[in-house]
């Protein structure tokens, strides 16, 4: 293999693995909080691509200038799915949450097919295809857009968790639910904030992806799978395990891409994921066997 | 004073059945699933229109394959969520049987519980030898069934992606080919018998308590003498081998089989999940009295109210699901419950025992 193809791979997949990095995080702070899989994850992708068809097709906006509508949209659909749904099943047993994220998923799915058909769907912008050579290497534009977009948004997630009073009683909550309360901390509004994050930069994901991505109403489902394969790589409930791992699978993907056919990829996160599970499930970060 | 004379003025024999089938509520909800099949079992005589009876038949289909999921997710609480890998498992062994050996669905079906049940040792021991509980056992499951579809999508002797068509001849009994619907109706529902038995044998032995305890709380179970490992181990392996059987017949009756239909987490939901979960997860009727609600409503949703468009029976599952967990977490078996209490109060004398039903 040459030089070029090999780096040309690696930033295929580093701009591949930043969404899922973005997907990941916002899996990780969920479960984090939580100590919840959200089943559903993928699904807020989805609904973030619709969103940016929506706004494409109706109004002529470009998908970039629909990220704050997504963001705000999504994060109110989050925090209201945890006031009303997922709140009240954090303390039983977990097949029930899982019954209960799994039909929010359908659901979703099935009113996104329900409105838009199944039918494939694309959005066109004039920079579609529009590609930047340097070092001997291509740089499509919307998915440079995308990688750096990504990268930002988790830098900026990352800050706002450590350095802010609201971020730092998330991370408390996270720690140690009832301790947090007992200093004053309101505990169910720090989850409805959380799973409102944590949906919205899934969500913005899905807008990042839209300028050149076929948008099928299934499409959540492949990523909540990969979200994950990364959140376990990345030790489930770490921010920045998440965050590396999003990266890690995605050059792993591409080099897999390159190998055996795109069609097959997916073989090798999942052969990854099933060793990690058994052999190491507390992740690439964490101390101990889960 | 009032239990005294209930006891005396109850001799007879068909007062003594009556009191030890209506009074223990395990016995009822068996007898309320056979009502159900046999209304099931009547309903040629009243419906002709190949539509209905079909719908009919995939609805017994998913009441058998829901029992199968009961007894894993319902009795031991493993949350086995990927249960259509094995019900893959066993549509593919009977086809490839099928097709490429002319082995006749009848024993071909058999072979699949067991492929499928040789399957379920082998995923049961991984787990629980690297010790994947909860999310984690739910997580693998997944993992599993998309890396399969993947190898499916390129394994060219079961079809590859194209998937695999059942070759279809005149009707043969020896073949399960037959001239109209009701044969498969009334095979499916033999089916549903044997997996009501099965089930209700399971529910009533020492193995259904130690599964119950498993459920309620693992380390307690341990702590108490039960090989969780081995009974945990057992419960996959019944379901899978059921699932492997329901699989096999599944796709005798549809005719064909690919690899992004069937390892499919929205199918595995519509086949696996959603029937114990809306009838009662962990319950007796709850598989079939789930499927007999869930899969007609679908598919007058999908038929009648909107007019075939698509994404109506993913809202109709969606939400039957969010409306199970949220407001009867027992499902309709539960609700059954309560009114069966309260009636067994109101008009016997008779102490009944603890609620035991569903992971709730």
């Amino acid at each position: 293999m040459s030089p070029e193809i090999f780096f040309q791979i690696i930033v295929n997949g580093l701009f591949t693995g930043g969404i899922y990095a973005l997907v990941a995080v916002g899996l990780t702070l969920i479960y984090g909080v939580m100590v919840i899989v959200n089943f559903a994850h993928g699904e807020f992708l989805m609904l973030g691509i619709y969103i940016a068809f929506l706004g494409n097709s109706l109004l002529g906006i470009d998908p970039y200038m629909i990220i704050p509508i997504a963001l705000v949209l999504i994060f109110g659909l989050g925090a209201l799915i945890q006031r009303g749904l997922v709140q009240r099943v954090l303390d039983a047993h977990p097949l029930n949450q899982i019954i209960l994220l799994v039909g929010v998923g359908m659901l979703l799915v099935g009113l996104v097919q329900f409105f838009f058909s199944a039918e494939p769907k694309a959005i066109h912008v004039p920079y579609e295809t529009a590609v930047i050579s340097a070092f001997g290497l291509r740089f499509a534009i919307a998915r440079l857009v995308a990688f750096f977009a990504s990268m930002t948004i988790s830098l900026l997630l990352y800050l706002f968790l450590h350095y802010t009073r609201i971020g730092k009683a998330i991370r408390a909550v996270s720690q140690s639910r009832d301790a947090a309360r007992l200093m004053g901390i309101n505990v169910n509004f720090i989850y409805y904030l959380t799973f409102g994050i944590g949906v919205a930069i899934t969500a913005v994901a899905g807008v990042l992806l839209a300028p050149n991505h076929r948008m099928i109403p299934t499409m959540g489902q492949g990523y909540s799978v990969i979200a994950f394969v990364v959140v376990v790589l990345g030790t489930m409930g770490n921010f920045i395990g998440a965050f590396l791992g999003g990266l890690i699978i995605g050059v792993v993907e591409a080099f897999a891409g390159f190998y055996l056919g795109g069609d097959v990829k997916i073989i090798a996160s999942m052969l990854i994921f099933i060793l990690i599970l058994l052999f190491r499930p507390a992740g690439l970060f964490g101390r101990k066997r889960a | 004073m009032t239990a005294e004379i209930s006891k005396k003025t109850s001799s007879g024999p068909v007062r003594n059945w009556f009191r030890g089938v209506l009074l223990d509520w395990d016995r009822t909800q068996m007898l309320i699933c056979f009502l159900l099949v046999g209304l099931l079992a009547l309903a040629p005589l009243f419906i002709h229109s190949t539509y209905y009876l079909g719908i009919l038949i995939l609805t017994a289909i998913y009441a058998f394959i829901g029992i199968s999921w009961n007894i894993v997710a319902g009795f031991t609480g493993q949350l086995l969520i990927a249960q259509i890998i094995f019900l893959a498992a066993g549509a593919y062994t009977t086809i490839v049987l099928y097709n490429n050996f002319l082995v006749s669905p009848w024993v071909g079906i058999l072979i699949a519980g067991l492929v499928a049940g040789l399957f379920g040792v082998v995923v049961a021991f991984i787990t629980l030898r690297y010790g994947l509980k909860v999310d984690y056992f739910a997580l693998f499951t997944i993992a599993l069934m998309v890396a399969l579809r993947t190898l499916f999508l390129k394994w060219k002797y079961v079809g590859g992606a194209v998937g695999m068509w059942f070759s279809l001849t005149d009707p043969a009994f020896d073949k399960m080919i037959f001239a109209n619907k009701e044969p498969y109706l009334y095979i499916a529902l033999g089916l549903v018998v044997i997996g009501l038995l099965v089930q209700y044998r399971i529910y009533r032995s020492k193995m259904g308590k130690y599964f119950l305890a498993i459920r309620e709380d693992e380390d307690a179970a341990a702590a108490l003498g039960v090989n969780t490992s081995l009974y945990k181990m057992l419960a996959v392996v019944i379901g899978a081998a059921m699932a492997g059987v329901g699989g096999g017949f599944y796709v005798m009756y549809v005719t064909f089989i690919e690899p992004p239909q069937v390892f499919n987490l929205g199918l595995n939901v519509e086949i696996v999940m959603a029937g114990p979960i809306i009838g009662g997860l962990g319950s007796i009727a709850g598989p079939l009295v789930g499927a007999l609600l869930n899969k007609p409503f679908a598919e007058i949703m999908r038929g009648a109210l909107t007019g075939g468009r698509s994404g109506s029976s993913l809202i109709v599952y969606g939400s039957f699901l969010v409306l199970t967990v949220m407001f009867m977490p027992r499902g309709v078996t539960g609700v059954l419950h309560v009114i069966y209490r309260w009636i067994i109060r109101r008009f016997t004398s008779e102490e009944l025992g603890e609620d035991q039903n569903g992971p709730a």
